[in-house]
């Protein structure tokens, strides 16, 4: 006999169809519920790291020109910050690079930091701090922590750049013939031995980490100092006999171009500083009376676009006494080399870097 | 006969299925819970420390002494204190000033004579008593001249050896 046993109802089936399609569809959900579930902190440590890695392992783009040579014109051509020296050489920073990345005067917090270096979706707050262990440098762009934040510390090495100092009693010509009032004296940075010519530097360290102890005067900065200039003179010592430093010119040399004069110091230049005898701002406008050393200091990049790593640059220094002398001058023997025997480079510092997150 | 007797209507099966839905939902939306994401977070940021530490130990900060990092020399020397101060130094510094505390055990594994590997302790800041949620960091080192290096019975001549710490925060 029929019966109802084993029955379903259409109802019933209806109903439980319904249940679980909606039961699928909340379970193909789940695990975005999880990853929300989280909670910001993992998001902010995420950004704090990958923020940490540009800073200390990338050299930021553009690199050729490099970024930090780009002025405050140019400075929208810059996509991405970076501190190390090239990429293959992680953790160790660059001092033109930091300078430049916390000029406050050049970008401001947190507009120009957020697209170039923190990156993501969300306008994040931030600070990066940097310090070297000798305390000698602290640097700090960005907001005062909160309570809570994602945060990652990286340990680094700083590049400083190179310096030469000139003693100039040791660089008096003589004879009568060189008893006059005008002098030349010429410092030659040699691009081709600077930068290809390493293999000195290459039996020491290993090769990958060469750009840390390279002067590239295409991309550092170079200071000459020129010192105890009243002790140059023969005739007339001391420093009454009226120096005036009257031109600083570069001259260039290299296979594809003749020789011959680049630029010449007029006056204010954002890429060139001229002190005399110890000032602290530089001179307006040469000629300039000297009484001992005069520093020039020419900023990362200047040398950037004349010239390359084949050529031979000349800065020459001309001054001007007010009687005839024997004084400071190698125009007839051979230029100063600015090379890695003649210049002072600074050992690399070391430092931390903080980003912290919010 | 058929009738209506233990069968679900259609509106109540919807009903049902909603509210189980929805307390699901509740339920899951108001967990807090510790995922092991969370935990790998604070390792990777302690890895990462111990990594540049042991990294910026083996750079030498100039060409001059042909480019000797500071940790080979602190090897070849057997510098055990140096290397203990120097790492905490390194790890513990922030850009405020403060001091974090991070505590390490490093050792030195190398080739012996016998062409076999051997385990050197170095030093130790704090006793490993088990408990500690201690990550691990390595670099190897190259030396160039292992002759009588520590005193530890290291093969002769060239040999790049492993340094490994065990770093936690206390």
């Amino acid at each position: 006999m029929l019966n109802d046993h084993a029955y379903l109802s259409i109802d019933f089936l209806a109903g439980m169809t319904i249940f679980m399609i909606a039961f699928i569809w909340v379970a193909t959900m789940i695990p975005g519920l999880l990853i929300s579930l989280q909670g910001g902190t993992i998001d902010y440590d995420a950004v704090a790291y990958r923020t940490g890695v540009i800073l200390v392992e990338d050299p930021g783009w553009p690199s050729n020109p490099p970024w930090e040579i780009k002025d405050d014109l140019q400075k929208d051509d810059i996509e991405r910050f970076g501190l190390s020296i090239e990429k293959d050489t992680p953790n160790i920073l660059k001092l033109s690079k930091v300078e430049r990345f916390f000029c406050s005067t050049s970008f401001h917090y947190p507009d120009d930091y957020q697209h170039r270096v923190i990156f993501g979706d969300r306008p994040y707050l931030f600070n990066i701090s940097l310090s070297t262990f000798d305390a000698t440098m602290s640097h700090s762009v960005g907001d005062i922590r909160p309570d809570g934040y994602g945060y990652i510390r990286r340990l680094v090495k700083i590049k400083y750049p190179s310096n030469s100092t000139i003693n100039a009693p040791n660089f008096r010509n003589s004879g009568l013939s060189a008893n006059v009032t005008k002098h030349v004296f010429s410092v030659q940075l040699n691009c081709t031995e600077l930068i290809r010519n390493i293999t000195n530097l290459a039996n020491q360290i290993p090769a990958y980490q060469i750009p840390a102890y390279q002067i590239n005067p295409l991309r550092d900065r170079i200071m000459v100092n020129i010192s105890n200039m009243r002790g140059a003179g023969v005739f007339h010592p001391g420093a009454n006999n009226g120096i005036n430093l009257s031109a600083i010119e570069i001259f260039r040399q290299n296979p594809a171009q003749p020789f011959g004069k680049v630029r010449e110091y007029l006056g204010p230049d954002p890429m060139v500083s001229v002190y005399i005898d110890g000032g602290t701002t530089t001179v307006p406008a040469l000629p300039a009376s000297v009484t001992d050393n005069v520093s020039v200091i020419f900023s990362p990049g200047f040398f950037y676009g004349m010239a390359s790593d084949n050529t031979q640059l000349y800065i020459n220094y001309t001054y001007k006494l007010e009687q005839a002398d024997n004084f400071f001058n190698n125009s007839f023997t051979i230029p100063y080399p600015y090379d890695y025997n003649h210049v002072t480079r600074p050992i690399l510092k070391e430092g931390v870097l903080e980003v912290a997150i919010w | 006969m058929v009738n209506s007797d233990g069968q679900l209507f259609t509106i109540e099966g919807i009903a049902a299925g909603l509210i189980m839905l929805l307390t699901a939902y509740i339920v899951v939306s108001t967990t807090s819970m510790y995922t092991p994401g969370d935990t790998h977070i604070s390792d990777m940021q302690l890895e990462q420390l111990g990594s540049d530490a042991l990294r910026m130990m083996n750079t030498p900060n100039s060409t001059a002494e042909s480019g000797q990092s500071m940790l080979q020399n602190i090897i070849k020397n057997k510098e055990t204190e140096r290397f203990r101060e120097t790492f905490l130094t390194f790890c513990n510094s922030t850009t405020a000033g403060s001091y974090d505390n991070l505590q390490l055990s490093a050792d030195l594994y190398y080739r012996t004579g016998t062409n076999t590997v051997n385990k050197y302790h170095l030093t130790h800041s704090r006793n490993l008593t088990g408990g500690e949620h201690a990550v691990r960091v390595t670099e190897w080192v190259h030396l160039n001249d292992c002759n009588n290096l520590c005193g530890v019975g290291l093969r002769p001549g060239v040999q790049t050896v492993l340094v490994e710490v065990l770093l936690w925060r206390d």
